[in-house]
């Protein structure tokens, strides 16, 4: 057993009484950002140090497992930042990252087979995984359900939570929508319906459905957008116009990238990275198409077993605060999941949000998942 | 096992020195370490992974395996024929008649032609020419087979791509544009680039080893040049060609990253397949076709050893004198042959050096101009890099350890498969090719199968048994080269005179010791091709390297490149990716040169 404090709540509470009450709704979230940009430094470090005298009594190793790149990606990824952050407020803790290659894969074969998962927190879930876990896991329960314990969960946006029994709590989330080369294209395409045009014949890079986060996202948009009786007719006219389907996101935007076909699928912050890499921005257009983006949130759960159950918490309401969530989304480049994060000068530049952000439940995809990528997948594939 | 070592026992007086014990036994023994190893990373964790076909929930059942034989979408008119029903087959073959085996054995053998096409030449020339470097590109022809598919991709797209090099310099030449990206053509050429050096590789060796008296005695007795090298020089090559063959079919039949990097999801194969049903946890199904998979690349590999202990036979290796660049004496039969040549150069410099000096390029470039930032990234995270993150440094001297460890774990069992099965009947053949079984599985299987029993563990006697780290990867990774070792050295042994060993050990020699006096010496060229495939394999491992290596700092550098693609720019990993170059092309030449001395 693990030393346990009683005391967990006391400061966080107070930054959730002060900072707490700012509106819910996505659509009108300029509006309560736009005020603090300048100001907010100084409030953060007074929030933190009182926070590292009164939090002094948690202590131990949190084990926290994540995708690769959370931690290790070449030009910024948020997880040296967090372990940081965290520790400087937990002087007595350390943070201790870990990467499987299967990813959430891993766990969830450990727990099909019986095996003990000493790990404390995931970070890095979507709703694809919950509806894997509770597929081939049944009863057994790999994550426990945290979000009301937090004393931050208010502060996520409702439209971003996706798990009904509140195990994962998301803490950024980013849109699928089209990156453009303008002058490869006389105008952007604004509908799906575009996409089968003549003049976008061969135009279009996606990524394959089956192994990629955002091509699986595309095609779920294109199910939620033209129904699940329509979808696969329309995925036959878009082979028709000669669109390519690549594996995995990197091999589609390196082709893009080398100028293999104007348009791909990718992220609404794509003009972050450029803009950070000097690149032509005419290059990195973001389109919408019928306004929508398809919404991707990520989320973290504590694991069931975890004997570390207050640290955990104490670092999933951390990932919340309104620092952490600014900052995660500066360096996973991805929109903050809170409503309370102001978003930067850089992302309010850069980073565009969709008109309609459109996404299916949990409930929604629990028993049609994999037939839609199923279907999808034979109609495609067969080197026909 | 070895019936020559006891009999030879026999005949000198006991002796319990250890070392002599060990000396008379040493076949034996290895021949049980081999089997202990594989047992242990090979056997135990892919039969788990495949027990899952016939495994459902806790029961035992067919209905997986039925169901998916029965399918169209997988089998082709073949599913019909499966079910029993015949009446169906003319219905599904005007709908999808290969189905996607039929689609994958299609490319692989389009991608086998392909690549015997484009090293034979490349064999010709290694082994018959002599010229300035001739060593050096000999030891750099397996470079592509170490080169992490990811790098491959990234090379080829911006080569072959639509405003790459190659087509900048066809329409300077007039000559229009090639759009071969995205097409079954481009994952061919690609197929080729990896394996086309295997085939030039393993042709050279035994290129290098013919008998050229043989050809002399003909020319001697009338035959034109023609009639001579079909009739005497074609039968000595032809098992190394076909062994080149052999394996570049049974790799592009389970390729993967690269068909969906290169070709697109409408050109995915089988592998693709396993893959993502391994990733969806669907394991009755990935094990069925997995299980198919290894079912056509074992008969293959089966019906090719029956074919190769019919050709072997008594001859020494005597190789003719090498040929110049520049002839001594010009005819038009000379110049001919120079011009072909060149123009075979000219080939290999757009299909290899191309796609390979493109990621150089990109590693160069950033997004504006000529740059060095992305090698002082590594440098950076060598320095600064926090203890969680991946260094270069790290993954470069891991990567030359186990290449190193692989070559010691390799060629003894390489060896040792080889001597044991070079002589035997059809049960050797049939050992034969179960030993060549780790080349005829999976990737993602095998992954799958170490993460379950190595990386979880067994539980026994109430502790739970682990094998993982660096012991494991290097046991791996030996597992995953030692069939090479066997490729290379086996055909060559076969072909060894029985005399001159059966006089060794008249003379009171072990059999070991005559292995390593008369026979390795000369199959020398065998064993070189043979280590340096197994240190390539090692370097270029990826699936179980990164499986083995969670939650350690065992990673190698294509799990460093991997880590290091991401955030819209490809600069880390192909700087990286450059490195894993230039290393391993200098290990290549320093192998290749211990053992040329050996050789010599």
């Amino acid at each position: 057993m693990r030393r346990r404090t009683l005391l967990k709540h006391g400061a966080t509470a107070t930054v959730v009484g002060l900072a707490g009450c700012v509106g819910g709704d996505e659509g009108d979230q300029d509006t309560t950002t736009e005020a603090t940009p300048t100001e907010t430094p100084m409030q953060e470090t007074t929030e933190e140090t009182t926070e590292t005298t009164t939090e002094k009594s948690l202590s131990g190793t949190l084990k926290v497992a994540t995708y690769s790149s959370f931690i290790d990606a070449p030009s910024t990824a948020p997880g040296g930042w967090l372990k940081k952050a965290f520790e400087k407020r937990h002087p007595d803790v350390t943070v201790k990252y870990q990467t499987p290659d299967n990813e959430v894969n891993y766990f969830i074969q450990r727990a099909a087979q019986g095996v003990d998962i000493d790990t404390d927190v995931y970070v890095g879930l979507n709703v694809d995984h919950l509806i894997r876990i509770d597929e081939k896991l049944g009863d057994k329960q790999l994550f426990a359900s945290t979000g009301s314990e937090l004393s931050n969960y208010g502060q996520v946006k409702d439209g971003l939570k996706f798990d009904p029994q509140n195990r994962a709590v998301p803490y950024d989330t980013g849109y699928i929508s089209l990156v453009y080369d303008e002058s490869g294209v006389d105008a952007a395409p604004e509908t799906f319906q575009d996409l089968l045009k003549d003049q976008y014949s061969g135009d279009l890079i996606v990524q394959n459905a089956k192994t990629s986060i955002t091509g699986r996202a595309f095609m779920l948009w294109t199910v939620n957008t033209l129904g699940e009786e329509q979808y696969l007719d329309y995925w036959k006219k878009l082979k028709n116009n000669g669109i390519k389907i690549l594996g995995s996101w990197s091999d589609a935007y390196t082709a893009y990238e080398n100028g293999e076909a104007p348009m791909v699928v990718s992220y609404s912050t794509d003009q972050v990275y450029a803009n950070r890499q000097d690149k032509d921005l005419t290059k990195h257009q973001v389109g919408f198409l019928n306004d929508q983006g398809y919404a991707n949130p990520e989320g973290m759960a504590k694991f069931a077993d975890t004997d570390n159950p207050e640290l955990a918490e104490e670092f999933m309401d951390f990932v919340l605060t309104k620092r952490a969530q600014t900052k995660i989304a500066q360096l996973n480049v991805q929109f903050p999941a809170t409503d309370w994060a102001p978003l930067s000068d850089e992302f309010r530049k850069y980073a565009k949000e969709p008109e309609n952000p459109v996404t299916f439940t949990y409930e929604e995809l629990q028993g049609n998942l994999d037939g839609w990528v199923d279907s999808w997948a034979r109609q495609i594939a067969g080197g026909r | 096992m070895t019936r020559d070592g006891e009999t030879a026992g026999r005949r000198e007086r006991p002796d319990l020195d250890p070392s002599v014990w060990l000396e008379r036994h040493a076949l034996g023994v290895l021949g049980v370490a081999t089997a202990a190893v594989l047992l242990v990373v090979f056997y135990y964790p892919v039969l788990t992974v495949f027990a899952d076909a016939v495994r459902v929930g806790g029961a035992w059942t067919l209905d997986v395996v039925v169901e998916v034989l029965t399918d169209p979408f997988y089998f082709g008119a073949l599913a019909p024929i499966f079910a029993g029903e015949f009446g169906e087959v003319g219905a599904v073959a005007a709908e999808s008649p290969l189905g996607l085996f039929g689609f994958t054995a299609y490319q692989a053998l389009l991608s086998t032609i392909a690549s015997v096409l484009l090293g034979l030449p490349g064999a010709y020339v290694l082994s018959r020419y002599e010229f300035p470097g001739r060593r050096t590109i000999r030891s750099l022809t397996i470079l592509p087979f170490v080169m992490p598919s990811i790098m491959v991709a990234i090379g080829f797209v911006a080569f072959f791509g639509t405003n790459g090099p190659l087509n900048a310099a066809l329409t300077a030449l007039g000559v229009g544009q090639v759009n071969l990206l995205f097409t079954l053509e481009a994952i061919v050429v690609a197929h080729a680039f990896y394996n086309a050096p295997l085939v030039a590789r393993v042709t050279t060796a035994a290129w290098e080893s013919v008998d050229a008296r043989m050809v002399e005695t003909a020319r001697s007795l009338g035959a034109n040049p023609w009639y001579a090298f079909r009739d005497v020089l074609a039968p000595q090559l032809l098992p190394a060609v076909l062994t080149g063959a052999l394996l570049t079919f049974v790799f592009t039949f389970m390729s993967f990253p690269i068909v969906l990097a290169l070709g697109g999801f409408q050109l995915a194969t089988v592998e693709v397949w396993v893959y993502s049903l391994v990733q969806e946890l669907e394991y009755a199904e990935a094990a069925t076709l997995a299980v198919a998979e290894t079912a056509v690349s074992l008969a293959l590999t089966y019906a090719y050893l029956r074919y190769e202990a019919r050709e072997s036979g008594g001859r020494t290796a005597n190789p003719p004198p090498r040929k110049r660049l520049f002839p001594d004496s010009p005819s038009l039969l000379a110049a001919v042959e120079r011009v072909g040549v060149v123009a075979y150069a000219l080939v290999v410099a757009v299909v290899f050096v191309g796609p390979i000096a493109s990621m150089v390029v990109e590693s160069l470039t950033g997004p504006s101009g000529l740059t060095l930032q992305y090698y002082q990234f590594l440098v950076q995270r060598q320095v600064e890099g926090a203890s969680f993150q991946t260094k270069p440094g790290v993954a470069v001297r891991n990567s030359l350890v186990f290449g190193a460890a692989t070559l010691l774990v390799a060629l003894p069992m390489g060896v040792t498969v080889s001597v044991l099965t070079t002589r035997g009947g059809r049960g050797s053949r049939l050992a034969d090719a179960a030993a060549m079984a780790p080349l005829a599985v999976s990737g993602v299987v095998v992954g799958l199968g170490m993460l379950r029993g190595l990386v979880f563990g067994v539980e026994l006697f109430g502790a739970r048994l682990r094998v993982t780290g660096p012991v494991a990867i290097v046991a791996a990774h030996g597992v995953a080269a030692y069939p090479f070792v066997v490729r290379n050295v086996a055909p060559l042994l076969g072909g060894v005179d029985r005399s001159v060993v059966e006089s060794a050990r008249a003379l009171g020699a072990t059999r070991v010791r005559a292995l390593l006096d008369v026979e390795l010496p000369l199959v020398a060229s065998g064993v070189a091709a043979g280590a340096a495939f197994a240190f390539a394999i090692s370097v270029g491992e990826f699936d179980s390297t990164v499986i083995l290596a969670t939650g350690s700092s065992s990673y190698t550098m294509p799990v460093a490149v991997e880590r290091y693609i991401g955030n819209r720019t490809l600069g880390p990993a192909s700087a990286m990716g450059t490195v894993l170059l230039v290393v391993t092309s200098v290990s290549f030449v320093i192998v290749d040169r211990l053992g040329g001395r050996w050789e010599a």
